[in-house]
């Protein structure tokens, strides 16, 4: 009697320590050969880019497998961090936000990869972002910047010239009226602008294009122009409230692509999702084009200048845990990530790849994306800033900034109110800390 | 084969710790074990990688001067005043009107009940939709009938407060109605006959036999709706975000931020420790003036 209670009480308990996610086990980090390396992505089945970059690198190094591991997008950090904390993170991770990788690079979670940059030379656009002290910590893969998308046929409708190069932020907004007006006398329910709902739309601009602007200086003055030509176009009615925006749950997708707004500025991530929901149904059949953001002066405008927009790489890192003898295989991926077939391969399914000058023309070859010399001009030519500085004090800084685009946005606080509490919230809450 | 009483005693205790063990284990491990790291993270500078360097009262001393951690305080608190007597008084009248002999009442029931099982996600949602300003049916119904300019709930720093006490309060009434209910049970009938014999009326009825007699469960309600209350986060996520501006951050969220957003989760313990000591004052002094009544 009494063995067999020791016996239910022994399965009990390892039952019960393998539940709680005790059992013993190994704690290197994935990938069970020396040819083999583990990649991190998310929503594999919708983002193909991590599929690309693995077979492509197969492919030309057919020795070697690299294995996807999936995150979820919208948790990507969080479980990244956790699995990175806990010694079963990949061998190679994304560095999907520049926002979190201080976080990865200063919790020495990211390996020195100077080596693998200083091969790239200057072909990578974002590498300087990943630079800390002189050594580089991830190599950019593909670099987004933000450009107007516009849609031809409202335009036509509302009787406006599309944007070409030469547009400044005052431009921007009065094209927006006018077309908000056109398209009301022409019958359509279409407004002049759509303004996404994340705080970038504005902080993003405002940060690259105002002179002196400095995220941790705690001086936000430089937001006042954008926000109030923001809320102005609330007013007018030529762009949807914050409030209407938010409570209803808009998608940037479905208001650009079921023709709801005339024009929006997006990211050139959203090349491939417009391409591919044309494609799906999920979005309108129309033509459309993309132009330079908009410039805070005339200064930028024009196709001799270079306009100035924001943006952030996406990066790869190794993960320190990596066993010894792949770390330089890790690299070589690294390399072929950010060379120019990747950046051929990616464009090739509408990404904007770091290496952009290798990409312009296989990007411009797929079917469905606008081939006007605006258009291109868009593409391949802009001075990308990143959105944020890479930086300690980044991430409350930004939530602090949130707190006053809400505020602003939904009529709560006039622009300078808010400014003057989000300033001093910043040197109480974070900078003075 | 041992029959001694000894011998039968541990094979008791044996047996009772088997039946234990594997919730117990799993408590321990994965709740008692983090609550009791929390109190130590408190006083680190802890970022998740390791770097949990001892820095004394400096997160308190911080917490003293940051704005946001109170406007989470005030707004918490807000949220708790608001929301327990409110839940409180409606759950317990729709408790009241349903315990009678009405036609239909497991359905009347069901519904009252359903909100508290619906996806939280979905119902928020739902709610958001219902009040959007411009085109929500809410300010819609308000228009028709002559309010020339309806709150912007979600969208007003003003009212979005008010917005979220109505869908929580919307949400928790049906789950506290079934204890109230389970309650009102327990009344003895004889009570409300000698009532009725002495010529009370139907409030007097209510205020000298069915509130008296419901005292344990009006307890075990406002405790759990103090908790509740204080704890709120997955409603304010997933309706307004704790905007706009500040006006409906809430302390669990601000938990939240410091810690998986912004990574210092050394800081984001010292707030747990504040929301778990104001947690844990209310509802000392809840017992205590519950014990001082029942004596």
């Amino acid at each position: 009697m009494k063995r067999r209670t020791f016996a239910v009480l022994g399965a009990v308990t390892a039952l019960s320590l393998a539940l709680t996610g005790c059992s013993s086990g190994d704690g290197e980090s994935g990938g069970d050969g020396k040819n083999t390396l583990t990649l991190a992505g998310w929503s594999l089945a919708t983002t193909p880019e991590f599929k690309v970059l693995a077979d492509g690198f197969h492919t030309a190094n057919p020795d070697i497998t690299v294995e996807l591991k999936e995150y979820d997008p919208k948790n990507y950090d969080t479980q990244m961090i956790a699995d990175l904390a806990a010694g079963k993170a990949p061998d190679v991770y994304v560095q999907k936000t520049l926002k979190n990788f201080y976080t990865y690079q200063n919790g020495k979670q990211l390996l020195d990869v100077s080596d693998v940059a200083s091969g790239l030379g200057s072909t990578a656009n974002g590498l300087p972002f990943y630079q800390v002290d002189g050594k580089t910590f991830a190599v950019p893969y593909r670099q987004d910047s933000w450009v107007i998308y516009y849609n031809k046929a409202l335009f036509d409708q509302a009787k406006v010239k599309y944007p070409d190069a030469s547009w400044t932020w005052d431009d921007y907004a009065a094209a927006g009226k006018k077309l908000t007006a056109g398209l009301k006398t022409a019958g359509s329910k279409a407004l002049g602008i759509y303004q996404h709902t994340w705080q970038s739309t504005l902080q993003g601009f405002a940060l690259a294009q105002s002179p002196g602007a400095d995220l941790n200086s705690g001086n936000f003055g430089y937001l006042k122009p954008y926000y109030t030509r923001a809320v102005d176009l609330q007013k007018a009615g030529a762009q949807v409230q914050l409030g209407d925006a938010t409570t209803n749950s808009l998608t940037y997708q479905a208001q650009f692509g079921k023709q709801q707004a005339a024009m929006m500025t997006m990211g050139t991530w959203y090349i491939a999702t417009l391409l591919s929901q044309q494609k799906s149904g999920d979005a309108d059949k129309f033509e459309w084009g993309i132009a330079p953001a908009p410039q805070a002066d005339k200064s930028t405008t024009g196709t001799s200048a270079t306009p100035v927009t924001f943006g952030d790489p996406t990066g790869m890192g190794i993960n320190p845990k990596i066993s010894k003898d792949k770390v330089d295989t890790a690299k070589k991926f690294l390399a072929y990530v950010a060379s120019a077939d990747a950046a051929k391969a990616l464009a090739g399914i509408g990404i904007t790849p770091a290496n952009t000058d290798a990409a312009a023309d296989a990007i411009f070859a797929v079917p469905g994306v606008p081939t006007d010399e605006v258009s291109k001009f868009a593409f391949t030519k802009h001075d990308t800033k990143p959105e944020n500085p890479v930086g300690k004090y980044t991430a409350p800084l930004q939530n602090i900034l949130n707190d006053l685009h809400t505020a602003v946005l939904s009529g709560t606080k006039d622009i300078d109110t808010a400014i003057t509490e989000a300033q001093d919230r910043a040197k109480n809450e974070v900078l003075n800390k | 084969m041992t029959t001694t009483p000894a011998g039968r005693r541990t094979r008791n205790t044996l047996l009772g710790w088997s039946f234990l063990l594997p919730n117990l284990l799993g408590f321990a491990l994965l709740t008692m074990v983090p609550v009791a790291l929390l109190f130590y993270y408190a006083f680190t500078t802890w970022d998740i990688f390791g770097g949990a360097e001892w820095t004394g009262l400096d997160n308190a001393r911080q917490l003293m001067h940051d704005a946001g951690f109170w406007a989470a305080v005030q707004n918490t608190l807000y949220y708790t005043v608001f929301h327990i007597p409110l839940t409180l008084v409606v759950s317990l009248g729709l408790a009241l009107l349903l315990n009678k002999r009405l036609r239909a009442v497991a359905f009347f029931r069901t519904v009252a009940f359903f909100p508290y099982i619906a996806s939280i996600v979905a119902v928020a949602q739902v709610w958001n939709m219902l009040f959007s300003p411009g085109y929500g049916p809410i300010n819609a119904v308000l228009r028709a009938v002559g309010v020339d300019h309806p709150p912007g709930w979600t969208t007003s720093a003003d009212w979005s407060m008010p917005a979220v006490i109505l869908v929580g309060t919307w949400r928790e009434m049906g789950y506290f109605m079934l204890i109230f209910l389970a309650g009102l049970q327990t009344v003895p009938g004889e009570l409300y006959e000698a009532a009725r014999v002495d010529g009370a009326n139907a409030w007097q009825r209510l205020w000298a036999v069915t509130l008296p007699c419901l005292r344990p469960t009006t307890f075990f309600v406002v405790v759990m709706l103090t908790v509740n209350s204080f704890k709120i986060l997955d409603l304010i996520l997933v309706m307004t975000n704790g905007g706009p501006g500040q006006s409906t951050l809430v302390l669990a969220q601000y938990i939240y931020r410091k810690g998986f957003e912004e990574n210092q989760f050394g800081y984001a313990s010292a707030v747990s420790v504040v929301l778990f000591l104001l947690c844990f004052l209310v509802t000392v002094v809840q017992f205590v003036v519950n014990r001082r009544r029942e004596a």
